[in-house]
């Protein structure tokens, strides 16, 4: 030992007596209680109470290496060591446990110690997930409210319950006004969309694009629609057990859905595209006529 | 003669709540008609124990024909059957009889109850007039 390490070494020696003192009258304190029987730990948590016993086993284990150590013996080997690694693994495996408890411990104790909990609590038993929504969407409906009322009528509802009745939203009533030439305008631009995406357009567009050829087994989108639609009723039916009536509607897209799935129908076939060319609309003979409304 | 007439099942559930197993049944039978639903029930019953009840329905035969699927469940007892399997598919099996009182009969009988108070209701019986 160096000579300058002396003074050190005895200020904290004397520290360490002084320090035991209160530990020991600490510890003979609670001894004393304990044996009084003044904490009683049969209705509490069982998983604290192993907590318990562990930690003063590891405190065991602990006094006795220390006894061990200053008496000039070696740690080597000794069989408390194993011990204590022993419960530390366990105190270490315990820990998320305790975290997850930790919220009930803290409401329990609070119950305990305050007797009874306020109405706005906010850690009573069930989750609000009313809570948990976004306070600001319902600002443009509030904001007549007083700021200071609005955030206690929000408490309120979210501890009143799910036990009010269910009042539809009441949306802005527009007016209807949409003349003539607004209802003409629109039916050409959808006409316009639909003849865009034609074979004919398609085809010229890829003559004039510098993109590389795709060759795809492409199907005509109605027939893909009404495919997964089909799947869909299938897999429908299949699950709940129930077979469902198909309407006429239904019933003549699938047979004109099946019909354009032939290879030759693409052929003579051509979607209409005056929208684009100016020209008036024609038909094939076996498609429906254009309904003027 | 070979018996081409094939079950193929898929999508066994047992469904605890209404105490039965619920599978979709897929009968192959090319070249031939639609298979009855008894001789299903008849293929099925290899499947099951002797004592369960199993009840087919639904079956819709694809277009071009050959192959027809469908729906059958089995019960274990028939107090469970009984409960829950609708009526019309009882009488199928013989379990449930439906009564035969003609509709007209019924409203009329009513109608007549109509004009009497309180427990004379259910003395009400059929009309004594002579059919005009």
């Amino acid at each position: 030992m160096l000579g300058s390490d002396l003074p050190n070494a005895v200020t904290l020696l004397k520290n360490l007596q002084e320090q035991v003192l209160a530990v020991t009258a600490q510890v003979q304190a609670l001894t004393k209680k304990v044996q009084a029987g003044a904490y009683p730990t049969e209705k509490g948590l069982s998983f604290l109470e192993v907590k318990d016993q562990l930690l003063l086993m590891y405190l065991m284990d602990l006094s006795h290496l220390i006894l061990d150590k200053a008496s000039g013996g070696s740690l080597k080997g000794h069989a408390a060591v194993l011990r204590l690694v022993e419960i530390r693994t366990v105190l270490e495996k315990l820990r998320p446990l305790d975290q997850k408890l930790k919220y009930q411990i803290d409401k329990l104790v609070k119950t305990a110690v305050t007797g009874s909990l306020s109405e706005n609590d906010p850690l009573r038993f069930k989750p609000h997930p009313r809570n948990m929504m976004s306070k600001l969407s319902s600002e443009d409906e509030e904001d007549d409210e007083a700021e200071d009322g609005q955030s206690e009528a929000l408490g309120k509802k979210s501890v009143k319950g799910v036990s009010k009745k269910y009042v539809p939203p009441r949306l802005v009533p527009v007016h209807y006004d949409e003349t003539e030439a607004e209802r003409e305008k629109k039916r050409l631009e959808r006409a316009k969309r639909r003849a865009l995406s034609s074979s004919v357009i398609r085809e010229l567009k890829e003559q004039y694009s510098d993109a590389p050829e795709e060759i795809r087994d492409a199907r005509h989108p109605h027939v893909t629609r009404q495919s997964q639609e089909d799947q869909h009723r299938i897999n429908y039916e299949e699950s709940m057990m129930v077979r469902l009536s198909v309407s006429k509607r239904e019933k003549g897209r699938r047979k004109r859905a099946n019909a354009m799935s032939s290879q030759l129908h693409s052929l003579t076939h051509f979607s209409d595209i005056s929208a684009l060319t100016g020209g008036t609309a024609h038909l094939d003979e076996d498609q429906n006529p254009i309904k003027k409304t | 003669m070979n018996d081409t007439v094939t079950i193929q099942t898929r999508k066994l559930m047992t469904n605890q709540l209404l105490q039965r197993k619920q599978i979709v049944i897929d009968v192959l039978h090319p070249g031939k008609a639609t298979v009855p639903k008894t001789e299903i029930r008849k293929k099925l019953a290899r499947y099951t124990r002797p004592h369960q009840m199993s009840s087919v329905f639904g079956f819709r035969t694809h277009s071009g024909g050959g192959k027809t699927p469908g729906f059958g469940m089995t019960y274990d007892f028939l107090d469970h059957a009984k409960k829950n399997v609708p009526n019309h598919r009882l009488a199928r099996h013989g379990l449930y009889e439906k009564k035969k009182t003609s509709r007209k009969q019924r409203k009329e009988r009513k109608n007549r109850m109509k004009k009497v108070r309180g427990t004379a209701k259910a003395s009400v019986g059929g009309d004594k007039r002579p059919k005009e």
